[in-house]
């Protein structure tokens, strides 16, 4: 390809990464391009005051039919009862005497429970998060999954429904989630395509870009014209965690000067064009990190602990890089199951309570916690007939899930969720498998059923409302375009009030 | 898609060119000429404008005579490409025609037809496109205007030419390079010269850029005496070479530590104060990856046979265990035994191996899963990664969709419960009669996993159902009232399994474009995908899955191979471990001190994990980067830009910056690095002292790493950096050595393969 070529391709933007790659070297982080210009009113001003939004990914697929369960003995609906019935004799139950009760105002106060990991633990830095539960700073959406459109069991057994593509399959259920779009492979995550709205008017001119993952490359994270900072954890200081090293021996400094020049040559490639741009978002965000001061609160030493404090970090440096608005995404794994689940759970559990405990309490400190809200999604649940037995004991792949949403916004110390599309139901799934009468949240429908819960509340409409609150506009052209399904699941707002 | 089949009317130059691009034989004195024409898209004499007219139009076309018209969304139409050469069944998805409007948006316009109007490299195909973007990536373009069109074909970007979109005319932007392509002046617009025959001579490989080329796709990297045994014998001959041998290489035998039991016992348990560690350093030896990763790293850095320990690298990001559960090293290599011995096997051997292979069912919990506690891990796994991926495809590796435009699975969740029900029972092999490699106190690592009869499934069975399946069905056993028998039952059903995925229309594809992802580039052509799915099908000699015919196929189609790739979407990021490998091997590596070979440890310096691929510790069994992962920013298939984030992206220049500046020295404090790993430039050293200019060092730098396309803008930036540092004493000569090859090294130019 000859010079002339290569040049006009540079400057006229080759694709949609060539305009990001020309964007980029304008050195706007905030304002991007003539699409996220025409996509926002034009003469909208940032809006008052800081907002964050936390994901916190369970990996693997979080079997969240240990993490919440029924600990009460009303007959009506299931109990504890109808949770061991189904997990006891392989040895998966929770034993009752060690469930963490919660109270739930909208199932008529009955008692819930969280599993053990979740409140005090040995060595733990703090209480866990079962005790924001009674202050009201932690809720819980049940029954929360991939969906295209409602589904009652009948509905789901016909193939004239259409249903999320490949459920129970890690990959798919994970872009799902991240996509919020169940109906077809979608290329950017909702997190990005938030920012691609909301950058330019609420951090027009922010220093890093409005999503950042300390979890590497997630499509949540990434938009049309969003890309993510994506740096390591606590480990890493802010200072040093994006530093190209070596540029002050011999020769550094041209070395520095033709090391960034290099990257602004030969973008009509388009594998050349992304590296570049991610270069450059690096070198520019590192530049604004070099001075960041430490955190209040004590955090756990673990993966997630070290996350979420790095978190902080930037959140309590938020004036520095003029940001308004953020979204951060967070990760813990090991939540894929098939065997020793019992184990596995118990450290997991306590590691992300401990972790999420030590972020609320930073935020207190820093007189945001009304302003930043942590929520959870993972792959899917889990069976909740087990797999194996005895010590090895896990559970497979499954479908509707518990979520956590934590922070000062969330109507918190309840449960949240919807009622089967035909009205019926109770907010949390009914523990009962396979073609067993009444069994009508498990998508099986034979003998051998294994307890997969029909979601009751899709993701779209869970992230909606997180959305909403976060400052997304509510006009139906943005709405459809952050989540294109929306519109399958009237009434999204009424039901599901755990935010304002 | 309508697909018609065109054939050459010249039958003696269809033989010749046959012969020339399919490069079928193994044997050749020389090689082909690698290089396929640059396609040119025909445009008005005295415009760019493209000739184009409507898709079915009555009568015969005139090229002389089109006028500029506009083109309805939606609608098909003809366009008119020359200085092709194509092979016998080559169609319209060997090409992708590319749109760009005023926004600097990129569109992909399906090409659905194609018709050879004249023959011969200068004659004319007439392409139909239909105007609807297949990318999705943007909403569908605006009409109000022209767009500016080009045409991609075995990684080749035609000219730019306009064409009207709704309307005509608009303000679009055109390169100032763009010249008008009419009829019968094409032959003067060869931009690739058109004859390049060998000399009668010349043996051996003579195209440099497609030598080195070659040698960043097969092997870990670019070595100057590799570089000239490929010069001397030619691509062909040098295949035929690696396909038989020994491996791994005599000198570096793989690690075949004993056996441990699962609890460290008290003299290997890495806590020398109560008990010492006999030898102090048994833990490390036994229980961690160690020994695995450095026999793989010395065997990437110097091994002999690097063309298998390449596929059976990529091998083992399709079949993924991870020292994250896998307890001791020798559990990993036993599993990586069956990736090599099959790199260049079957397939189907390569499945049967590895269902019963102990470690990937540890891994994939199938040594757990019994009749009455089933675990669908690995039946999972196995037809969702393994083989036949999620949803139906054609030979091209496209998804099939049905008639509301939705993708079709492969398989529901009652085919993974079948199939779980057949992999019932296996578990690790523990009885001393069945089990040879068997160590008292240990579980047994090695041997394949044994049936335990009373934990197998001995219900009816449905498996995969396709047209043409022959083993969907699987009888309740009928006379499972022994153990022999049940045995007998239980691996006919595994066999008639395991047929019955490999005999699945999907696999083929879904293999080949992997592999093809993993060696030459992230997003390659359907049609380049199907050249290599129908080897998979059939070797030539009636055989599926052969994996060496596979191979070869994919390192010699014409997509693959050639001088320079223009296409603006070929190639694909170096993932971490062949960035390192790469940049090692290119300047001699050593250790430290340069008296000896690299121990091969640089895998566990920070600035290497710190880019996410430590090897045999995959995050999941997904591996370090999904295949379908799509570049940030685009809807380019770019699987290894999940591990180039801003961090990474640093830690990738941190990771040059310590190799090539500040070799890491040894410490005796730390007996896992012992040697340690250093870089040689005394010739390039050598070179800057020759010439103070800078330009012979970094042209030799263009040439060793990036194969001559270094654009005259970067050479430029590089020598500014390089005179920046005084020619005034040998220390400052080495130095701008250094600058030279970190500024290549650290540029997206070079991190890119192409």
């Amino acid at each position: 390809m000859d010079e002339t070529r290569r040049e006009f391709i540079k400057k006229s933007g080759g694709c949609a990464l060539g305009m990001v790659a020309l964007a980029t070297q304008m050195h706007h982080l905030g304002s991007v391009s003539a699409f996220a210009q025409k996509a926002i009113d034009e003469s909208a001003s940032p809006s008052v005051g800081y907002k964050a939004l936390v994901l916190l990914y369970w990996s693997g697929g979080n079997d969240g039919n240990n993490m919440v369960i029924p600990n009460h003995d009303d007959g009506t609906i299931s109990n504890y009862a109808s949770y061991a019935a189904l997990r006891q004799p392989q040895g998966l139950a929770i034993p009752r005497d060690q469930l963490l009760p919660i109270s739930v105002p909208r199932l008529g106060g009955l008692t819930y429970g969280l599993h053990p990991s979740l409140g005090p633990v040995t060595g733990g830095v703090n209480n866990g998060i079962h005790e924001l539960w009674a202050q009201g700073k932690l809720g819980i959406v049940t029954n929360v999954g991939t969906l295209v459109r409602p589904l009652t069991k009948a509905q789901y057994q016909s193939s004239s429904f259409q249903k999320p593509y490949q459920l129970y399959s890690h990959s798919d259920q994970v872009t799902q989630s991240q996509t919020a779009n169940s109906a077809t492979q979608a290329f950017t995550g909702w997190g990005g395509r938030i920012a691609d709205r909301l950058a330019s008017v609420e951090n027009p001119s922010g220093l890093i870009p409005m999503v950042t993952s300390i979890a590497g490359a997630q499509l949540f994270t990434s938009g049309q014209v969003t890309l993510p900072l994506a740096i390591a954890d606590s480990n890493t200081t802010p200072a040093n965690v994006l530093n190209p090293l070596g540029f002050t021996n011999t020769g550094g400094s041209a070395r520095l000067t033709a090391f960034n020049n290099i990257r602004t040559y030969d973008l009509s490639n388009n594998y050349i064009a992304a590296a570049s741009h991610v270069t450059d978002l690096a070198m520019q965000a590192n530049t604004s990190l070099q001075t960041w001061q430490e955190v209040t609160a004590t955090f756990p030493n673990t993966s997630i602990g070290r996350q979420l404090k790095q978190v902080a970090r930037l959140i309590k440096k938020r004036t520095d890089l003029s940001v308004n608005r953020q979204v951060f995404y967070v990760q813990i794994g090991g939540f894929d199951t098939h065997t020793t689940q019992l184990t596995t759970q118990t450290t997991l559990f306590s590691q992300f309570s401990q972790a999420m405990r030590s972020f609320y309490d930073e935020m207190v400190v820093q007189g945001v916690s009304n302003d930043v809200t942590l929520f959870t999604l993972s792959d899917f649940n889990r069976t909740m007939n087990p797999a194996g037995t005895g010590a090895t004991v896990g559970s497979d792949h499954a479908w509707g899930n518990h979520m956590f949403v934590m922070g000062g916004a969330v109507n918190g110390g309840n449960l949240y969720g919807s009622l089967r599309p035909d009205g019926s139901g109770n907010y949390y799934p009914t523990l009962l498998m396979g073609n067993t009468t009444g069994a009508l949240d498990d998508a099986d429908n034979n003998s051998s059923g294994r307890g997969r819960w029909i979601p009751t509340t899709s993701v779209d409409q869970y992230c909606a409302v997180l959305a909403r609150w976060f400052g997304l506009p509510q006009d139906q052209q943005t709405l459809s375009a952050v989540f294109p399904n929306l519109g399958n699941f009237p009434g999204t707002f009424s039901q599901l009030g755990f935010l304002p | 898609m309508h697909r018609k089949e065109y054939w050459l009317t010249a039958r003696g130059l269809t033989l010749i060119l046959t012969l020339v691009m399919m490069a079928v034989s193994a044997i050749a004195q020389e090689d082909p000429d690698p290089n396929s024409p640059t396609p040119i898209l025909l445009t008005e004499s005295s415009s760019i404008r493209a000739l184009a007219n409507r898709s079915g139009e009555k009568g015969r076309v005139d090229l002389n005579r089109l006028r500029p018209q506009a083109f309805a969304p939606g609608s098909t139409v003809d366009i008119y490409v020359t200085n092709l050469v194509l092979l016998p069944d080559e169609g319209p998805l060997a090409f992708r025609f590319y749109a760009m409007d005023r926004e600097g948006r990129t569109y992909r316009f399906p090409v659905v037809d194609m018709e050879r109007l004249t023959k011969g490299q200068t004659g004319v195909v007439r392409m139909s496109v239909a105007l609807t973007d297949e990318l999705k990536y943007w909403d569908q373009p605006a009409a109000d205007g022209d767009v500016l069109v080009y045409l991609t074909w075995r990684g080749l970007a035609s000219n730019f030419a306009k064409l009207g979109l709704g309307s005509v005319g608009g303000d679009i932007r055109t390169p100032s390079s763009a010249v008008p392509a009419p009829l019968g002046t094409v032959a003067a617009i060869d931009r690739n010269g058109t004859s390049r025959s060998l000399s009668p001579e010349y043996v051996g490989y003579r195209w440099s850029g497609d030598r080195y080329r070659f040698l960043q796709q097969t092997t870990f990297g670019f070595e100057p005496n590799l570089d000239s045994r490929l010069r001397r014998i030619g691509l062909r001959a040098w295949l035929a070479e690696q396909f038989d041998a020994p491996y791994p290489t005599p000198s570096n035998p793989y690690p075949n530590q004993p056996l441990k039991p699962a609890n460290a016992p008290a003299d290997c348990d890495g806590d020398q104060t109560v008990t010492p560690d006999v030898p102090e350093t048994c833990f490390r030896d036994t229980y961690t990856m160690y020994p695995i990763q450095r026999w793989n790293n010395v065997e990437a850095l110097y091994g002999s046979s690097q063309l298998r320990h390449r596929v059976a690298w990529a091998l083992s990001q399709i079949w993924v265990t991870s020292g994250n559960d896998i307890q001791q090293s020798r559990h990993m290599v036993e599993y990586h035994k069956i990736l090599s011995a099959n790199a260049f096997g079957n397939y189907r051997t390569l499945m049967r191996q590895m269902t019963f292979n102990p470690t990937m069912g540890d891994y994939l919990d199938m040594a757990r899963s019994t009749k009455n506690n089933p675990n669908e891990n690995y039946a999972r796994e196995l037809m969702q990664l393994f083989s036949v991926g999620l949803f139906m495809l054609n030979d091209y590796g496209q998804v099939l969709t049905d008639g509301s435009g939705n993708p079709i699975p492969t398989y529901d969740q009652n085919v993974v419960n079948n199939l779980t029900k057949v992999l019932t029972g296996w578990s690790f092999c523990q009885t001393a009669a069945s089990c040879p490699n068997l160590t008292v106190g240990t579980v047994n690592f090695i041997d394949p996993l044994l049936l335990t009869t009373g934990n197998h499934d001995l219900t009816a069975k449905t498996l995969l159902s396709y047209t043409g399946s022959t083993t969907t069905n699987i009888a309740a056993c009928s006379n499972c009232t022994s153990a022999a028998n049940i045995t007998t039952y239980a691996n006919n059903s595994a066999e008639q399994a395991l047929d019955n995925i490999f005999n699945h229309p999907n696999l083929p594809p879904f293999i080949s474009k992997l592999l093809i992802q993993h060696l030459v580039t992230s997003d390659p052509s359907p049609e380049y995908v199907r050249r290599v799915a129908l080897v998979f099908k059939n070797n030539g000699s009636g055989v599926r899955g052969d994996l060496k015919a596979v191979v070869k196929a994919i390192l010699l189609d014409p997509e693959a191979r050639g001088d320079v790739k223009t296409d603006p979407n070929y190639g694909k990021l170096r993932e971490p471990f062949q960035y390192a490998t790469n940049i090692l091997r290119t300047f001699n590596v050593r250790s430290a001190d340069g008296s000896t070979l690299s121990d091969g440890m640089f895998t566990a310096r920070s600035e290497f994990t710190g880019m996410q691929q430590i090897p045999f510790r995959s995050p999941t069994v997904f591996n370090y980067y999904p295949p379908d992962y799509v570049v940030p920013g685009s809807a380019l298939l770019g699987p290894e830009y999940a591990l180039m984030t801003t961090g990474t992206s640093i830690q990738r220049a941190n990771f040059v910056n310590r190799f090539v500046f500040t070799a890491p020295a040894v410490a005796v404090s730390n007996p896992d690095v012992p040697l340690g790993t250093s870089l040689d430039f005394s010739d390039l050293q050598a070179l800057a002292q020759a010439d103070t200019t800078g330009n012979q060092l970094v042209n030799e730098l263009n040439q060793r790493m990036m194969y001559g396309t270094m654009s005259t803008e970067m050479k430029n930036a590089i020598l500014t950096a390089v005179v920046n540092i005084p020619a005034t004493s040998t220390a400052n000569y080495l130095q701008r050595a250094r600058q030279a090859v970190y500024l290549i090294a650290t540029s997206s130019q070079y991190q890119v393969q192409r």
